[in-house]
């Protein structure tokens, strides 16, 4: 069927084999492709309860039908597999030109099993695979690693690697591409370094089946132009992502000192005015339009690419307000393979544990070498507290105790993006119900919660607002696969992915039918953790204490003496459950699993957890 | 009475100023000022006053801080 290569590359790392599998018309319809087929596919074969860091678990790479076309932002890919930061369901997507090549060399997805002997670099070259030994960088960081890789084979395949926390299990290991590209937050590196998988390299020559080339490639391109000519208007890439950052300080939203405070008068140092002024290159994925990392030189002279969440996380949260300096946690973070964003968290939790007497440490906020100390630490797993706190900072908060955990700033698990919800209720439900933890890409809501709502609101306009984001940012685009900037920065009209993908399968799909399969997927997703925590309950889909705190409310500002009240996030966790279709739990019921078309895994997961 | 106003993102380098304090008359509202500082009407934006968002006939207070942004996303 056109839209879709129509198989998968199933890799087993042990045996050092691996399979071309067809997959039929009707699962690619159901499920699309990128963290649909992900979900689905890790669904089906992992059994609950398999170790995240072990054998049993699978890695997956999956790509959707417009993945790596020529159109606004497409050089996508999704990396999913069992969570070890979680236990839960984990994905990422980050821009990559496997996009492009995997598909090129005939594949929607590739799943790798098993765990390879010796430090392994797995190399697909159309319709062939090798198993390469990857001993000579084992060990070296992802800039080291990714040069290798390109002296080799040139700049132009497509190439995931992981850093020395990726080999040594750091929980929040991301999966790197590129030089500057991350993703998989949810411990994907380290899922990858558990397989002694160092890194994947893709080439591919193939034409990507579609009912309408010429048709895709004439919008693709005029559309990839349309795009870029939308955003030099509105000025978005100027400052990038870290436009926000300024903002989110005049309103009470930005994380500092481990989201104790809401706002600092020294936070215009690291703003996107200064980061813009710093620039010394920018960056982007494959195909395009809207470029969002602004490089800049760190306080050793290494580029440093930022953008606003490694900004926010190390560099306000820890009381760090100079961006060589952060710029270089940024870097380290980078080559490490550490996820920025749980990097800068667990680091602020250590600090405030120490503050607060939970454990000593000789550690504090504003401190810069303390911090690319500790990293390297956490890298290498290095003596106890770089053990701990490569467990992340739920692990940490229990070894520590003494109620470090309602500071640790974590949901399931995956710690909080850069948006601090101390008073922004729907901001927090966004973070609470986010199937894989506390990302910000599955639902942002903070200019809706102030503009279209009002801030002190606990109603059920705000839980609509999650799960209709939901559809389209954590749905629509993690399976089409694409980059959402488009929408959501430039106010790229959403009419245009039914049309691309009208073009490559030649089937009429309206966005209705779109956000069925997104809430399909979410289901999906539900009955995964029901799998893994059949003792599951609401709790599960809290946010962190401290925003419940009234010790902890600001003392000045726009939300003076106010905080998160639970029984009111109660109700509003309450209306989203009930607009989902899920019970008080928070899982799906029959009757939703049935009207989504997955009553048969509802019947699957109930042999492990109860449904209603 | 006097205002300060804080553009962001992009406001800045497109509307020439990150931030500069205004005399104003009393009785100016949020969308008296958004025409004071030259900001394209047209543009979708967000304006805060002293961290609330505010409504385009809401009259504002001598030593108000307000803030005219773009409307993010949260990327």
């Amino acid at each position: 069927m056109n839209g879709w290569t129509g198989q998968f590359l199933r890799v087993n790392l042990t045996a050092k084999t691996f399979k071309k599998e067809p997959f039929s018309d009707e699962f690619a319809l159901k499920w699309i492709g990128g963290r649909g087929f992900a979900a689905k596919i890790l669904f089906d074969e992992l059994a609950p309860g398999i170790d995240p860091l072990g054998p049993d678990n699978k890695f997956i790479v999956a790509l959707g039908p417009i993945a790596g076309i020529p159109a606004p932002n497409t050089g996508k890919a999704v990396v999913a597999g069992k969570s070890p930061s979680t236990g839960g369901y984990g994905d990422g997507n980050l821009g990559t030109r496997v996009a492009e090549q995997l598909r090129k060399a005939g594949y929607d997805a590739l799943i790798v099993e098993g765990r390879a002997a010796e430090p392994t670099m797995l190399f697909i070259d159309d319709d062939k695979v090798e198993f390469l030994s990857a001993a000579e960088v084992w060990g070296q960081g992802t800039y080291v690693t990714n040069d290798w890789i390109y002296a080799k084979y040139g700049k132009s395949v497509g190439v995931l690697n992981i850093g020395q926390a990726g080999e040594n299990l750091v929980r929040y290991a991301v999966v790197r591409s590129m030089e500057g590209r991350a993703g998989g937050r949810t411990g994907m590196g380290a899922v990858m370094g558990s397989k002694l998988l160092k890194a994947i390299v893709v080439k591919g020559t193939k034409p990507i089946p579609q009912a309408d080339p010429a048709g895709m490639k004439k919008v693709g391109y005029d559309d990839l132009r349309e795009v870029n000519r939308i955003d030099k208007k509105s000025g978005w890439s100027i400052q990038s992502t870290n436009g926000v950052l300024a903002w989110c300080n005049e309103v009470a939203a930005l994380p500092v000192r481990n989201f104790r405070k809401t706002h600092h008068p020294d936070a215009w140092k690291v703003d996107g005015e200064r980061l813009n002024n710093a620039r010394i290159a920018t960056y982007g994925c494959p195909n395009c339009t809207m470029r969002c990392g602004i490089t800049i030189h760190d306080d050793e002279g290494r580029e440093s690419e930022l953008d606003y969440e490694n900004v926010g996380l190390l560099g306000p949260n820890l009381e760090i307000f100079d961006l060589p300096q952060l710029g270089s946690l940024n870097y380290l973070c980078d080559d490490y393979g550490i996820d920025t964003m749980s990097g800068g968290c667990v680091l602020s939790f250590y600090a405030d544990a120490i503050d607060h007497g939970a454990v000593a440490g000789d550690y504090g906020f504003n401190d810069a070498a303390g911090s690319k100390k500790l990293l390297g630490q956490i890298a290498r797993r290095e003596g106890e507290i770089g053990n701990i706190l490569a467990e992340g900072s739920m692990r940490a908060a229990r070894r520590f105790g003494h109620g470090s955990i309602d500071y640790a700033m974590q949901v399931k698990g995956l710690e909080v993006a850069a948006y601090n919800c101390k008073f922004i209720p729907g901001m927090a439900l966004a973070f609470g119900v986010s199937p894989i933890g506390a990302h910000h890409k599955e639902s942002w809501v903070i200019t809706f919660e102030l503009k279209q709502s009002v801030r002190e609101s606990y109603g059920p306009e705000k839980a609509q607002k999650v799960v209709d984001l939901q559809r389209i940012r954590g749905g629509l685009f993690e399976y089409m696969v694409a980059c959402r900037f488009p929408w959501i920065e430039n106010g790229w009209s959403l009419e245009n992915y039914p049309k691309y993908f009208k073009l490559v399968s030649g089937l009429d799909r309206t966005l209705d039918d779109f956000w069925v399969i997104s809430d399909r997927i979410y289901a999906m997703l539900k009955l995964f953790w029901l799998r893994e925590y059949p003792q599951t309950d609401r709790k599960l889909d809290y946010p962190p204490a401290v925003w419940f705190d009234p010790t902890n409310a600001d003392t000045e500002g726009p939300i003076a003496g106010k905080v998160l009240e639970y029984d009111k996030y109660d109700g509003l966790l309450q209306h989203y459950y009930d607009i989902r279709g899920y019970d008080k739990r928070g899982i799906p019921t029959k009757a939703t699993l049935e009207r989504l078309g997955v009553a048969e895994e509802g019947r699957a997961a109930e042999k492990y957890g109860k449904l209603t | 009475m006097t205002i300060t106003v804080k553009l962001i993102g992009p406001f800045v380098q497109l509307f020439g100023f990150s931030e500069k304090q205004l005399d104003v008359p009393a009785g100016t509202t949020s969308d008296d000022l958004i025409g004071l500082v030259s900001i394209d009407r047209s543009r979708p934006k967000i304006v805060t006053r002293n961290g609330r968002a505010v409504v385009p006939d809401e009259a504002l207070a001598d030593g108000d801080r307000v803030v005219i942004s773009p409307i993010y996303s949260g990327g």
